[in-house]
């Protein structure tokens, strides 16, 4: 069997940001165990903090080996596993990529080659997930990451849209990426804290969200004026009503 | 008032320290190198910027390199890349108005991908002509370099380095001892020009592209000169000088300590930023 290419792409949340709220990484950690596997493997790619020591002890807290193999690849330091990176990550179930900068977090993989390898897990069915600059990567361009002067960049590419992120968190992104988009960006996804998008192959096939209020927009030039298109959320939290079977 | 970024300053030549590996993120409790890379600056109060890159802007390289430095008669700053987007610092400027740029060790492969995304290759070249000092350990001597061996993606491999100094440079000599292996069979095989294979505890001071002297921080250690002859890789060992430990409680200052810190809390900066 085959398995979907898929991505879900948080706007911010999950365990370095939510403490507490379980609901995006009980999403993706359903959708790693979906491959059949009793423990999931799943590999963390702290890259875009510069390899954090502290973010790599929460991200195995958070999934501890009693619910599934968890791994790391660190990059900056001596103390960074496998030799055949690529061999690991295509042997995984999910890999979830950590927040911090963009900009560093394009560059190291590059200069690695692990932007071809995470393309090639994709396409074997490794589940891609992340945060923050652990988001954009996956798209064609991005707006950079957090506070200040937001920036276009650009990704990885495997989703053809470009992506900005914690997009209720400061005033400036809204006008920011719409003049992106305005100028020549092509049109994309933005979304807040707390909201994340499921991706199957290169289509949206559901945005869900850790916070009653969290939003998501579809963002394109249409006719020389930038238009924003709130899409359907479904909150994951309890209230949500009937859940499908990720939660069993 | 800072100098004219970019200009060179009172006939600086233009200076690179390499180190094999040592100073205060490789042996605490010897202040040999921290010791001498502050007297390369011709500058009273010399104004010396971390660049902690290779290693993900550790945080602890950050600590130890404000440990060693702050009570110094030195201005220590560091730029922490990674969190960039969050603490905005005008990267030219800053790294312009310097006496001294020292980058710390870690991964070189990230160093020069990192340097790159930001245009920091440029900037660092022209702090070079400008008669800024550039030191470094590990990661942070070979990129200096045209080639390196890296151990960043596990086993040693060569990768390119920014190439102001022409030649090729393997560190952590005698430390890291599976280096070595690489560095000769590139360097015989033609694929990495000749170069400096050095040890841990010395360091190679060059005046423009010139070797000006080899130093240590310890007895014991050496420095060596690779090259091909005939297809087959050639080391001649360096002795270097041994730098003087510095005397015990003797290090008189024309201002105290704790004046100099007020003074520094007093002016803006970057520091701890």
């Amino acid at each position: 069997m085959t398995r979907p290419r898929q991505i879900v792409a948080f706007g911010g949340g999950g365990f370095s940001m939510e403490a507490g709220n379980p609901h995006l990484d009980e999403y993706v950690l359903g959708l790693a165990g979906a491959a059949g596997r009793d423990r999931p493997k799943i590999c963390f790619l702290p890259t875009a903090s510069g390899d954090a020591d502290h973010y790599i002890v929460r991200f195995y807290r958070h999934f501890p080996a009693s619910r599934c193999e968890s791994s790391h690849v660190s990059r900056s330091r001596r103390d960074c596993g496998t030799d055949d990176v690529r061999a690991h990550l295509l042997d995984q179930d999910l890999i979830y990529v950590g927040g911090g900068s963009v900009i560093c977090l394009m560059g190291v993989l590059r200069a690695h080659r692990l932007d071809v390898a995470l393309r090639e897990a994709w396409e074997a069915g490794v589940v891609l997930c992340g945060l923050s600059a652990g988001s954009l990567c996956w798209f064609a361009e991005a707006m950079t990451g957090y506070h200040g002067a937001s920036r276009p960049v650009e990704g990885i590419g495997l989703i053809p849209a470009s992506n900005a992120v914690h997009y209720d968190k400061e005033a400036h992104r809204r006008p920011a990426y719409h003049t992106a988009v305005g100028g020549g960006m092509p049109g994309g996804y933005a979304v807040d804290d707390g909201a994340a998008l499921h991706f199957v192959g290169e289509s949206l096939a559901r945005v869900v969200a850790s916070r009653p209020d969290a939003r998501a927009y579809r963002v394109d030039k249409v006719g020389g004026e930038v238009a924003e298109v709130p899409l359907p959320v479904d909150y994951l939290g309890a209230a949500a009503g009937p859940e499908p079977a990720l939660a069993a | 008032m800072p100098p004219e970024p970019g200009a060179r300053r009172g006939g600086r030549v233009p200076t690179i320290f390499a180190m094999g590996g040592g100073g205060f993120t490789m042996e605490p409790g010897n202040p040999a190198f921290d010791d001498y890379v502050l007297t390369l600056a011709p500058a009273r109060e010399p104004r010396i910027c971390l660049l902690p890159t290779a290693g993900g802007d550790s945080e602890d390289q950050i600590r130890r390199f404000h440990a060693t430095f702050d009570d110094q008669l030195c201005e220590p700053t560091h730029i922490s890349l990674f969190p960039l987007g969050t603490r905005p610092i005008p990267l030219r400027d800053h790294l312009l108005a310097q006496d001294i740029i020292y980058v710390g060790g870690g991964s070189m492969i990230n160093l020069l991908a990192l340097w790159r995304a930001h245009e920091l290759e440029e900037i660092l070249r022209e702090a070079w002509h400008a008669g800024i000092v550039l030191a470094g350990l590990s990661a942070g001597s070979m990129c200096w370099f045209e080639w390196g061996i890296t151990k960043s993606a596990g086993r040693p491999q060569p990768t390119r380095g920014l190439g102001c100094l022409p030649g090729s440079n393997s560190v952590h000599y005698d430390g890291e001892p599976e280096r070595r292996p690489c560095y000769l069979a590139a360097v015989a095989a033609g694929d990495i020009p000749a170069g400096w294979g050095v040890d841990d505890g010395a360091g190679l001071l060059f005046r423009g592209t010139r070797l000006a002297e080899v130093v240590a921080s310890r007895p014991g250690v050496r420095a060596f000169r690779v090259h091909a002859v005939d297809g087959v890789a050639v080391e001649e060992a360096v002795e270097p000088r041994l730098l003087a430990a510095r005397p015990h409680a003797d290090r008189t200052t024309p201002l105290a300590v704790d004046e100099l810190r007020a003074l520094r809390a007093a002016r803006l900066g970057f520091r701890r930023g």
